[in-house]
């Protein structure tokens, strides 16, 4: 059984080799659909893509497609988008403004608290048993947000978000939290498909700043990087609960060459009114955030320009099965709404410049994420027994790198950002959601 | 007379598409960087999906790319560089270029021109092909007696693009 063989992996797990087979087995990923993707808070928007009531979304939350609407009130709902007449998906578009949402099928409209409020010729072809009331939009079990970052959770049962986010919230402080008035998202998500398994996404950006002096090593040959092999190894790897992680990194100094990241000076007394003197001292010196909430959203905060003034920019990506080798690829870019337009303006070039599917460093990451996916896939990378050492290797940190008890952040801090120590620890939470028992409380 | 003009016009202006997609298809992309003007504007636009009455289905907020030259030449550059994963080894790729329209513009040496574009690519000894599809929409600007594309906007017809990356220029 497959539990079993689970079981043998959470030793290999701790001696820090990860069984190759688990990337596309078939089975893991259908058990990852119920335990992972039905039992944890999974990114569906952000509250600035809902602007006023009767606004409206479409996501997906692994397989389902989610519908989001902002009603009356201005508190913002999350239903299976489909209608609950036949099952037929209720709204395809990416997004607009209704009062109303109506089934093309047989005409059952729902309002935007997802109640049934119109049936054709109901009164005449209905009897008693049906209930109007009984017959809404299924909602989303557990919709909460936080720094407007809108998470749903299929599991009525799981903890709160906030418990889930953990000591990440300090650090969603600084990303989001750190300006008046907050974050925008600049126009709709960005979205492609990449042959790729979600796992090897979710930690290439969580977890691994080594990658980025190979991979990315055409950039330090157009000397937009540093030529320091070690340049996104400075700084702290933070492990965080439920497999949650993020790299501050800085620089061989330990502080960012441009303060705040290159954010305009009259912003600085800003920031230290909304953050504490922890959240200060991390975010005056970083150079990027990079990092991931468990299963499957990361995002990175980093900076581009060249003339010594760098503009920082900050995009979220979700990276949303498909199948055991492919995902969807949603990038969300987002800006603080006080900075002057022409930052916005910079920023956001300098991040299309990199990163999204026309970007210059995310296209090398899409290459190597293929060729996991096509060197992973046959009889001894997925041989079960591990009979051709069919493991990869997450030995980096393993037994030479100490914790750091000075970081002024939460969470676990390595003084280096080349380990993989975020890793192991994602790797490690998502078997223990993958065996744990179905039904049992938290 | 004023039919033979145009035929030749759109003849000459298909040649210019047909010669830009060899050079990107045999991966000459400095001599494709020659084709454009100084002050292109290179935009592609997101695709989305929305109920018809919002009229149109790009939106612009958000791009896959908003190029000037500049930025068009650190691209092109970087593919020469050793260590651009992406293209070496190169994938094969194809531009079929077709429905050329040519319209006036206000300046007699511009055209603004339509044409539709299927773009195929194949990886590896990956047996998926890849491909992307839609329309160009340009500005084509007589410069020394030869064409030079002064904008491009790219209109892809996905919205969740079949691509994994966006490396080739379309």
């Amino acid at each position: 059984m497959i539990i079993k063989e689970l079981e043998q992996i959470k030793e290999k797990l701790d001696e820090g080799y990860y069984p190759q087979w688990v990337v596309t087995d078939p089975e893991i990923y259908k058990l990852e659909q119920e335990k992972i993707f039905g039992k944890t808070w999974l990114f569906l928007g952000h509250e600035s893509e809902l602007k006023e009531s009767g606004s409206y979304i479409t996501r997906m939350m692994a397989d389902d497609p989610i519908l989001l609407m902002k009603n009356r009130k201005g508190e913002i709902k999350a239903f299976l988008n489909s209608c609950s007449h036949r099952g037929t998906r209720l709204c395809t578009e990416d997004y607009g403004n209704k009062k109303a949402h109506t089934c093309p099928y047989h005409g059952w409209t729902f309002n935007l608290d997802g109640e049934l409020i119109g049936i054709v010729a109901g009164n005449k072809v209905y009897g008693e048993k049906m209930d109007k009331s009984e017959w809404g939009l299924r909602p989303v079990p557990r919709v909460e947000s936080y720094q407007g970052m809108i998470f749903g959770n299929l599991d009525p049962n799981a903890m709160s978000l906030e418990d889930y986010l953990g000591d990440m919230k300090f650090y969603f402080d600084i990303m989001l939290g750190r300006s008046d008035g907050g974050m925008e998202v600049r126009g709709v998500p960005q979205r492609w498909i990449a042959k790729a398994n979600w796992k090897m996404t979710a930690e290439n950006f969580a977890a691994d700043p080594y990658h980025v002096q190979t991979t990315h090593r055409s950039a330090t040959e157009m000397e937009l990087t540093p030529k320091d092999p070690l340049y996104a190894s400075y700084g702290h790897q933070v492990v965080l609960q439920h497999g949650h992680g993020i790299n501050v990194i800085t620089s061989a100094t330990g502080e960012s060459a441009n303060k705040y990241q290159g954010m305009p000076e009259d912003m600085w007394p800003m920031f230290e009114r909304n953050l504490n003197e922890q959240q200060v001292e991390v975010f005056s010196k970083v150079t990027n955030f990079v990092g991931g909430v468990f299963p499957n959203l990361s995002f990175l905060s980093s900076g581009s320009g060249s003339e010594g003034v760098k503009h920082n920019h900050l995009n979220w990506r979700v990276w949303r099965p498909i199948a055991p080798d492919k995902i969807e690829i949603w990038v969300w870019y987002m800006i603080d709404k006080a900075l002057p337009e022409e930052y916005k303006e910079k920023s956001y070039k300098g991040f299309l410049a990199t990163f999204g599917a026309a970007g210059t460093l995310e296209q090398d990451d899409t290459e190597n994420w293929a060729r996991i996916i096509e060197a992973s896939s046959g009889s001894m990378s997925r041989d079960r027994k591990l009979s051709y050492n069919n493991m990869a290797n997450y030995l980096m940190g393993f037994d030479n790198v100490e914790r750091d008890e000075n970081f002024p952040g939460p969470g676990d801090a390595y003084p280096t950002c080349y380990t993989d120590h975020i890793a192991r620890s994602m790797h490690k939470y998502w078997l223990e959601l993958l065996t744990k028992e179905s039904g049992g409380e938290d | 007379m004023q039919e033979l003009m145009q035929l030749s016009l759109q003849e000459e202006i298909t040649q210019f598409y047909y010669r830009e997609a060899y050079l990107l298809d045999h991966r000459k992309y400095r001599e494709w960087l020659d084709l454009l003007t100084e002050d292109i504007q290179y935009v592609m636009p997101v695709r989305v999906t929305l109920e018809n009455k919002r009229g149109s289905n790009l939106n612009h907020d958000m791009t896959y790319f908003s190029d000037t030259k500049k930025d068009i030449t650190m691209k092109v550059e970087r593919l020469y560089m050793k260590s651009a994963w992406v293209d070496d080894p190169a994938p094969r790729q194809r531009h079929f270029i077709s429905n050329v329209m040519i319209e006036q513009t206000d300046s007699p040496k511009e055209y603004k021109v339509i044409s539709y574009f299927l773009f195929k690519r194949s990886r590896s000894s990956e047996p998926h092909t890849e491909e992307i599809f839609g329309e160009r929409e340009d500005i084509l600007r007589k410069v020394d007696g030869g064409w030079k594309i002064a904008a491009r906007t790219v209109k892809a017809d996905q919205s969740v693009l079949t691509v994994m990356n966006l490396a080739m220029f379309l």
